[in-house]
């Protein structure tokens, strides 16, 4: 049985992860075995890793039009977020930061644990649509302010947020701005000059690159201190052998990603308006959530009333499909997602909150076969579900 | 696929799913931890359920527990439905993770529940 459904596999989880990319494998994989030397050695095996590693930090300079050395690599978004946040606060020794209740947990939870050893904290909330409004942002400046953090667009809901009038406004203060771009990068244009950004988060794997290496932007001259100690990596910045068979991927992806960023935001944009037209015109009591017009191309993330998002998933799951579910039931703890509570989403919408992220592998016929799909998996489970128990 | 062939098939294809006109006894149980939901409906001819309907609210595993259980205990004596165990439901479905042991959990509450209604209602 699982062989006949198993028969066509559709990925619409790119915001998680996404597959290598063929020239980025190839470009890294003389970093494994021929090129091994560990980069900080002078001697010409360490010399050859540190070009690759030169290159690499190059072409994400070029892509954010800025010095590569205002790059530090990372092991992952999750590190360049705490970096960035607590390089920032601690600093600075006590203060005020300002972020907003619909960030990744990185930056929330680093920001709680800044909390905790005496920081203030203040979480700006969002409209209906998961956007911040740049006035709060404003209003909760206070002179020890330290720092602001604010993410460029949700993973989510794919809202994108008003960076450019936020940046404005902390630059106006003289305020550290650290942005969260993982889901941007590679996706949108980044100009952290105009956009007013002190310091910003990136990942590979989200634009084709592998797992485990990421990079933080520090403005040159920005007062931020290191969290991870050692050795002299990454200009004292970060301490640690870098990872240069993945640093070397990142380079690779990003410079591809700035060849085709626009047609191909351009061809999922067109994809998911009509996975979204399929599934409402078939499917009622069906939402689409986050900002209709300011939002990641190929991001749509659904929300099916008086249906159990998991349920959703795991049907789709039989079917090939790789979506993910906005509620988990993990460890017999079931909670909606921060996003959506702070959106006001009601919970009766929240609960069934589905996230379809397209990519470069996605085809109309994927899109269509998902569509097929949906309309009787979701009528079967509302046939199940007594309408109102949440 | 984490699920054995038997839970899977009663998630896709449930048994015994929706409402029931003039039930002689209604029973549900939640699992608090997860705000999942069993719902069932009896109908009983001389002391057996002869029919058994249910309705629920939550992740593939609970769908598929309260199938298999609308199923397992058709026609069974309502005072049996009474004692049910939830290790009878599992093992039915061919096993359940850690995670989702809950899902007979509240399956099993749902229909004792079910079950006591009916009791009670006899005197």
């Amino acid at each position: 049985m699982e062989s006949k459904l198993m028969s066509r596999r559709v990925y619409l989880d790119h915001n998680a992860s996404t597959p290598v990319h063929p020239e980025v494998l190839a470009e890294m994989l003389p970093y494994f075995a021929e090129v091994y030397g560990n980069p900080s050695s002078i001697h010409a095996f360490g010399r050859e890793a540190r070009e690759g590693m030169d290159l690499a930090r190059e072409r994400v300079a070029n892509f954010l039009k800025v010095s590569s050395q205002e790059i530090v690599f990372t092991s992952g978004g999750t590190e360049s977020d705490n970096f960035a946040v607590k390089g920032l606060a601690w600093a600075r020794g006590k203060g005020h930061l300002i972020t907003s209740q619909v960030e990744h947990h990185a930056v929330i939870r680093a920001c709680r644990a800044l909390e905790a050893q005496g920081f203030d904290l203040t979480c700006v909330g969002v409209d209906e649509f998961g956007m911040v409004d740049p006035d709060d942002v404003r209003r909760a400046i206070r002179p020890d302010t330290v720092a602001i953090s604010i993410m460029h667009a949700n993973s989510e809901v794919g809202t994108i947020q008003p960076i450019e009038a936020i940046g404005r406004i902390a630059r106006k203060h003289g305020i550290p701005f650290h942005v969260d771009a993982v889901q941007t990068f590679g996706k949108l244009p980044l100009d952290v000059d105009a956009l007013g950004i002190d310091a910003l988060s990136f990942s590979a794997h989200k634009i084709y690159g592998p797992k485990g290496v990421a990079g933080l932007f520090i403005r040159k001259g920005s007062k931020m201190v290191a969290v991870q100690h050692g050795g002299e990596h990454e200009r004292r910045r970060r301490a640690g052998t870098e990872n240069v068979a993945g640093i070397v991927g990142l380079g690779k992806a990003v410079e591809i990603r700035a060849c085709d960023m626009h047609t191909e935001a351009e061809r999922i944009t067109a994809l998911r308006d009509r996975l979204w037209d399929g599934v409402r015109s078939r499917v009622p009591e069906v939402r689409l959530s986050g900002h209709p017009g300011h939002r990641l191309p190929g991001t749509a993330s659904f929300l099916f009333r008086h249906v159990e998002s998991e349920s959703i998933v795991l049907g789709l799951d039989l079917k090939g499909i790789g979506v993910s579910a906005g509620s988990a039931c993990t460890s017999g703890n079931v909670e909606p997602s921060h996003v959506l509570v702070a959106m006001g989403v009601p919970l009766e919408w929240a609960m069934g909150a589905v996230r379809c992220s397209l990519g470069r592998s996605t085809s109309a016929e994927d899109i269509d076969y998902v569509i097929e799909c949906v309309e009787p998996l979701v009528r079967k489970l509302r046939q199940a579900m007594p309408v109102g128990v949440v | 696929v984490r699920y054995s062939p038997t839970l899977v098939d009663h998630f896709l294809n449930p048994r015994n799913a929706g409402l029931m006109r003039e039930p002689d006894s209604v029973g549900e149980d939640e699992y608090e931890g997860c705000g999942d939901l069993t719902r069932f409906f009896l109908r009983v001819r001389d002391g057996r359920a002869v029919e058994i309907r249910f309705q629920t609210y939550g992740c593939g595993p609970t769908i598929a527990a309260a199938s298999m259980a609308s199923e397992l205990y058709r026609g069974r004596l309502v005072g049996d439905l009474c004692g049910l165990d939830a290790e009878e439901i599992e093992r039915a479905l061919e096993g359940l993770p850690d995670d989702r042991k809950h899902a007979a959990d509240i399956a099993a509450g749902a229909l004792r529940a079910a079950a006591f209604q009916y009791q009670a209602r006899q005197g």
